[in-house]
Order: C-alpha cells, then sequence, then structure tokens
C-alpha cells in the first residue's frame, strides 16, 4: 500500500496516530507492543515519512529514553537477576522487561507523530479549527512549533559568534568556561524575546483577532478514502483491543 | 481636502531614556500624497511610524503626549486590529514579518483576519503576487526564499489587505539592485493608484517619486532642503 | 606590491541541500593587504562564501586554506583570534547589558589587565561615536548603532583580518562615510578586509579588487585601483 499522490486529510492523520498512541499506552506486553511499533514504522513509510531524517533529528531525545531505560531498569528488584555484581542486584528480567516496554511505547507515540510532518502546520492547524477548536489556540500552538527551530538556531550562532570573537572553548579551564557560557544566556533569550516581539507585531499588524471570527482561505474536504481510512483505524484499534 | 492622518504636538520618550526622541511633531497626510522621511539613524525615524500605527503604546512602552488622528479619529481611542484595517505597515527585517508554512498561506492570512470572501481572497492573492513579480512562488515554502523575496512576500502580505495607508520602515535596506528596483516599481504603482504613504529611508535614490520630502532632527519633523 | 595570499579556495563548493549547488567550484586567492569586495544579488551564495572563509560552514567539496593551513582543521575559536567576523545581523554577536562591557568583556575572559581594556574600549568608543550611549543596552541600540557596535567589538580584539557581511545595512549616508573612513584607516594599518555587499557605492569607494558572484560562481573578477 504506498499512497502516492492523493492527499490525505490531516484529520485523517490526527486520527490514526491518536489509535496508534493509544494503543501504544494501553498495551503493557512486549510482544503486542513489538507488533503496533512494526505497524506504526510501516505506517508511516505509505506515509512517505522521512524516517532516518525523524531518527537523526531525535538522536538526543533517543539518547535520553536510553538513559531512562537504564534506570528503570536498575531500580527495579523484581524478577531474575541478570547481572550481579557482588551483592547488588544491577539487572533483573523485570527491570529489562520494564524498560523495553518503556522503550517500545515511547518509539510508538515519537513515530506515530512523524506522520503528522506531512502535512503542513496549517493544514493542521485547518484541521483542529473545523474540529472546532478555536483558531487563536490552534495558530498559537502551531507558531510556538515554529519557534523551536529558531531557538536552537539561536544557541548555534552564539556559540559561532562567541567563538569567533578568538575565544578557543576548549582550552579554557572549566570554571572560566562556565563563565564563558553565562554569556551565552544573554543573546539567546534577548535574541528570541526581541524576535518574538516583532513577530507578534507583524502578527497584530495584519489584523489578528480583528473581528470575533475570520474567513479560512483553506478549506479541508475529507475524501471517501479519507472515510475509509479512518473506520478502518478505528475498527482496527478497537478490535486489536478486544481480542487482547 | 481630507487628511488622512494629523499629528499635533507630539512628544515622545522612551522609558528610562533622559530626552525625548519626537520632541514637538506637527505632520499632516492627505489623500494620495507620498510622503518620505529621512533623518539620521537614532532620529527616531521608526518611533514615529510606530507611533502612527499604534505599535506605541499598544506594544511598545513609552511616555506620550500629543495627538495623532487617522480620518479625524484619535488613534489613542482605537484597537490595534481596528487601526490594523486601516494601516498597513511593512517592515525592515523580512524574516519576523513570515511565519506561515507557504507564500499563500502567508499572504492570506490578513484578509482571512479582515473576513475577506474566500473567493476574493484567491482572487487578491493572484494579483498581488503578479503585482510584487512572485507568481511562480505561490506553494513555496517561505523559509527557502532569499532576504529580498521575503521581503516581497512581506509586503504582498500587507497589500493584499488593500489599506488606505501604507508606512514603510526602510523596506529597501536588506535588498539587492534588482529587489530594489522590483519594489520602486511597485511602490510608483501604488501612488498612481492613489494610495497614501509614508516611506521612512535613508537612501534618496529610493524616495525619487516622494512629493514632499520631510526630515527628522532633534526630535522635530520640518521640510527637508536638500543635501 | 607584495601581495601576501590569506585565504585560498580550492575548487571549493558547498550544498545546504544535496546536489544544490550554493558555491559551485570556486577557485581564488585572497590577499592580504586587499579591500576585496564580493558583490552579487541576493541568493548568489555571497554570504555563503564568507561562512566558508571563516570556517562557520565547512565545503562540501574542495578545500578552503587560511595561510595555507587547512581551514577545516582549526576552530572557530582559532579562526576568531586572527580574523573578525561581522554576522549579517550584528544582534546575534551581541553577548552583554552594556555598550561598553560588549567592547571590553573578550578582553577581559582573556585576563588582559583593566587599564588596557578600559583606554582601548574608550578609543573604540569615540571612534565608532558610540561614548554616548555607553550605558546603554545593545539590543535596544537603532539598527545603525548596533552595526557600529559589532563592529567596535571585534575590533578590540585586534584581528589582522576583516570579513564584514553587509556593514552597511541600515547605516544612513553620513554613517556610511564615516565606516568608509574608518576601515580605510584600518586597511592603512595593515588590516586586510573582505566586504561582502550589494552596496555598489561603498564597494567602488574603498575596495581595490571586486569579486562578482552569481549563482555560486564568480562571473567576475577586476583590480578597482592600486
Amino acid at each position: 500500500m504506498r499512497i502516492e499522490e492523493i492527499r490525505i486529510d490531516p484529520r485523517t492523520k490526527l486520527i490514526i496516530v491518536l489509535c496508534l498512541s493509544t494503543l501504544g499506552i494501553v498495551f503493557k506486553d512486549i510482544i503486542s507492543l513489538v507488533k503496533i511499533l512494526l505497524t506504526t514504522i510501516f505506517i508511516s513509510i505509505c506515509f512517505h515519512v522521512d524516517l532516518m531524517g525523524s531518527i537523526k533529528k531525535l538522536k538526543s531525545l533517543l539518547y535520553i529514553l536510553i538513559v531512562i531505560t537504564l534506570a528503570q531498569s536498575i531500580f527495579s528488584s523484581d524478577g531474575n537477576p541478570l547481572v550481579t555484581i557482588g551483592k547488588v542486584t544491577f539487572l533483573t528480567t523485570e527491570g529489562l522487561y520494564k524498560g523495553l516496554e518503556f522503550i517500545f511505547r515511547m518509539m510508538i507515540i515519537i513515530f506515530s507523530a512523524t506522520i503528522l510532518t506531512t502535512s503542513s502546520s496549517r493544514e493542521i492547524v485547518q484541521g483542529f479549527v473545523q474540529w472546532g477548536l478555536p483558531y487563536e489556540m490552534a495558530f498559537m500552538v502551531a507558531i510556538g512549533i515554529r519557534f523551536l527551530p529558531i531557538l536552537t538556531e539561536e544557541i548555534k550562532d552564539s556559540l559561532i559568534a562567541i567563538q569567533l570573537r578568538g575565544i578557543e572553548l576548549d582550552k579554557i579551564p572549566i570554571k572560566k568556561r562556565i563563565h564563558v557560557y553565562s554569556y551565552l544566556f544573554t543573546p539567546i533569550v534577548l535574541g528570541t524575546i526581541s524576535k518574538a516581539e516583532r513577530l507578534s507585531i507583524a502578527i497584530e499588524m495584519r489584523g489578528f483577532r480583528a473581528y470575533d471570527s475570520r474567513t479560512s482561505y483553506m478549506v479541508l474536504k475529507m475524501s471517501i478514502l479519507d472515510y475509509i481510512i479512518i473506520f478502518m483505524s478505528i475498527v482496527t484499534t478497537i478490535i486489536f483491543y478486544i481480542v487482547y | 481636502m481630507t487628511k488622512l492622518i494629523e499629528v499635533e504636538n507630539l512628544y515622545f520618550k522612551y522609558k528610562g531614556s533622559k530626552y525625548n526622541i519626537l520632541d514637538g511633531v506637527n505632520f499632516n497626510l492627505s489623500r494620495g500624497e507620498v510622503v518620505a522621511i529621512v533623518g539620521l539613524s537614532g532620529s527616531g525615524k521608526s518611533t514615529f511610524l510606530n507611533i502612527i500605527c499604534g505599535i506605541i503604546p499598544y506594544i511598545y512602552n513609552g511616555k506620550i503626549k500629543g495627538t495623532v488622528k487617522i480620518w479625524g479619529q484619535k488613534i489613542s481611542s482605537m484597537r490595534l486590529s481596528e487601526i490594523s484595517t486601516k494601516i498597513g505597515i511593512v517592515f525592515q527585517d523580512p524574516d519576523t514579518q513570515l511565519f506561515s508554512p507557504t507564500v499563500e498561506d502567508e499572504i492570506a492570512f490578513g484578509p482571512e483576519n479582515l473576513m475577506v470572501d474566500r473567493e476574493e481572497i484567491g482572487w487578491r492573492i493572484k494579483k498581488i503576487l503578479k503585482v510584487v513579480g512572485m507568481e511562480d512562488y505561490r506553494y513555496e515554502n517561505t523559509n527557502n526564499l532569499s532576504g529580498g523575496q521575503k521581503q516581497l512576500i512581506a509586503m504582498a502580505s500587507v497589500l493584499v489587505m488593500e489599506p488606505e495607508i501604507l508606512l514603510f520602515d526602510e523596506v529597501f535596506a536588506q535588498l539587492d539592485k534588482e529587489g530594489k528596483k522590483r519594489i520602486s516599481q511597485v511602490l510608483m504603482n501604488l501612488k498612481e493608484e492613489g494610495k497614501s504613504m509614508i516611506l521612512v529611508e535613508h537612501d534618496y535614490n529610493n524616495i525619487k517619486f516622494a512629493d514632499r520630502i520631510m526630515e527628522l532632527k532633534d526630535g522635530k519633523l520640518q521640510e527637508f532642503k536638500g543635501r | 606590491m607584495n601581495l601576501l595570499e590569506y585565504i585560498e579556495f580550492r575548487n571549493t563548493s558547498f550544498e545546504y541541500i544535496k546536489d544544490k549547488k550554493v558555491i559551485n567550484s570556486i577557485s581564488t586567492k585572497v590577499y592580504k593587504d586587499d579591500i576585496t569586495a564580493i558583490v552579487g544579488p541576493n541568493g548568489s551564495g555571497k554570504t555563503t562564501l564568507g561562512k566558508l572563509m571563516t570556517g562557520i560552514l565547512k565545503p562540501t567539496f574542495g578545500k578552503v586554506y587560511m595561510f595555507n593551513k587547512d581551514i577545516k582543521y582549526m576552530t572557530l575559536g582559532q579562526v576568531g583570534k586572527q580574523v573578525g567576523y561581522l554576522f549579517q545581523n550584528p544582534e546575534k554577536q551581541f553577548f552583554s547589558c552594556t555598550v561598553e562591557e560588549e567592547i571590553g568583556f573578550v578582553l577581559k575572559i582573556k585576563g588582559f589587565d583593566r587599564e588596557y581594556i578600559d583606554k582601548k574600549v574608550e578609543y573604540l568608543l569615540e571612534l565608532f561615536q558610540l561614548d554616548h550611549l555607553k550605558e546603554a543596552f545593545p539590543l535596544k541600540l537603532s539598527q545603525g548603532e548596533k552595526q557600529r557596535l559589532a563592529i567596535a567589538a571585534i575590533l578590540a580584539n585586534e584581528p589582522e583580518y576583516l570579513i564584514l557581511d553587509e556593514p552597511t545595512k541600515g547605516l544612513d549616508m553620513d554613517r556610511k562615510t564615516t565606516l568608509v573612513n574608518i576601515l580605510e584607516k584600518l586597511n592603512e594599518k595593515g588590516i586586510g578586509i573582505t566586504l561582502i555587499s550589494h552596496d555598489y557605492n561603498l564597494v567602488n569607494q574603498i575596495s581595490n579588487r571586486v569579486i562578482e558572484i552569481y549563482r555560486g560562481e564568480i562571473v567576475e573578477d577586476r583590480r578597482n585601483k592600486d
């Protein structure tokens, strides 16, 4: 099943994501979770999600997940010990089990969310609006998400700029380096705020909230395919739940 | 003759500043008039524009004295969104004026807020893209545009709201020769259409078509008497 | 005139997105004593070229050398000791709460004594007509003042070379003239300069070499005056 040129409604994608993450949260056994994860990956491939790209972008998040998993396994004392040093048990079957469960669950949620990246933020906002969410609220969230990369960009630029002032970060002793980093705080925070301010002025001056209501140039229309996909997703989710 | 904008004895001081950046400014704008305001950087040109369109005091703070009227109505009694239906402003930095994923969404944003008809919006987008010469970029992601192209889209997004008064805050500053030429052409066409405009500029080459040139100096606005 | 090679591009290409070359196999040498201008329309790759010169960006293909050293193996800190770089958006390079501190803080980190720093700061404040704004907050300055502050702060480091990305952006005529005078003075003192600009007046006024690029390639390379 490859969905080529057909445009799938963002609302359909939202429902798929909702179904998958619900399943990911409801199920506790590893085999079911693996099945759901594989389904998720399969669906994202159908939607032409750039999976490798997403994994690369989420690399640091994945590290955090692994650390949490390890911590979880170490502090769990149930089950048969797997790794023991002296009298202290470091890893038990139960701990490993719980850790894997956690990591699979998070991956289901993350990978399913990547399906949404195939729609533009405007489309997703419109999806929510046509479901009845106030436009302002959806718009704010979309702007917020758009701002995240600006923040990381800001941090990167500041690091480049301070080094180009002739400060060799790797040659400065740790204590002083923290002092240098404290200098980065000013441009990053203030730069972000000033950008946000100018952005909000531009938005305001373009008549945002001029009236209680607004027209929408973009109108989403579900096709029969959308209804079929939604129907199938919901039915499959329910069946999956009942069977297990 | 109707006065679109009337400014009387305007004083303004930024918070924490010791002196008035605007020190008794008087100014009038008639219908269809194009006025350019020149002055050194830091002389308060942008501040003046910000006051006319309500950014000061609605968003930026400071001590403001005197009156500013649009169509005889005091702007201190208007809501910012109300002002935005009458006055459009384009800023210098194109990056912080664009916030939508595609050019089309960006341009549609203003008229959507003003409850313009859907069909009409589509028609206007088409027209405005032609005006700024960006027809080929309608479905492009705004992040992928160059600085000059972004500025053209920022202008288009304001023009599409069809405000009667247009304010331009050094919009040429970040453009190359080609971009400047294009924007100049757009501005001249707008003048012919009878739009009233205030341009803040420091490059005299960009304001040749202005009816009047004023200079902001030492907090006062006066007729500009040659370089 | 004895020309000292400072930065060399050797078949340098750069792409942000695969197979979309912003810089397309450029080979040229930039000399230390010149004021070299890189001109071209928006999107021609000017800024990218400047970022390659400082090692902010690494070439996708080919090499960039600074003083015969492959820039790939230099840290930004090492480059920054020799070269001052002015960002197109000077706000990106402000780190302090006052104008005065902004000019002096790098010297402080480097451990210079107070007297030296104060003198240096005072000199630069005056040179760039910023003395009355000593206590001002850098981000609250006007565009032109920001530009001047950024250049002043870079000069505190005493770089031997300057790369300026659109230094006249947002400057009015008078301030442009002031800047031109300062740059000429610096060049006389032996500081080499690369100007990235689409301000043709400025370029013709002060540069001895003009490199014009279009779509990532050099289309013209001429010497103005010697």
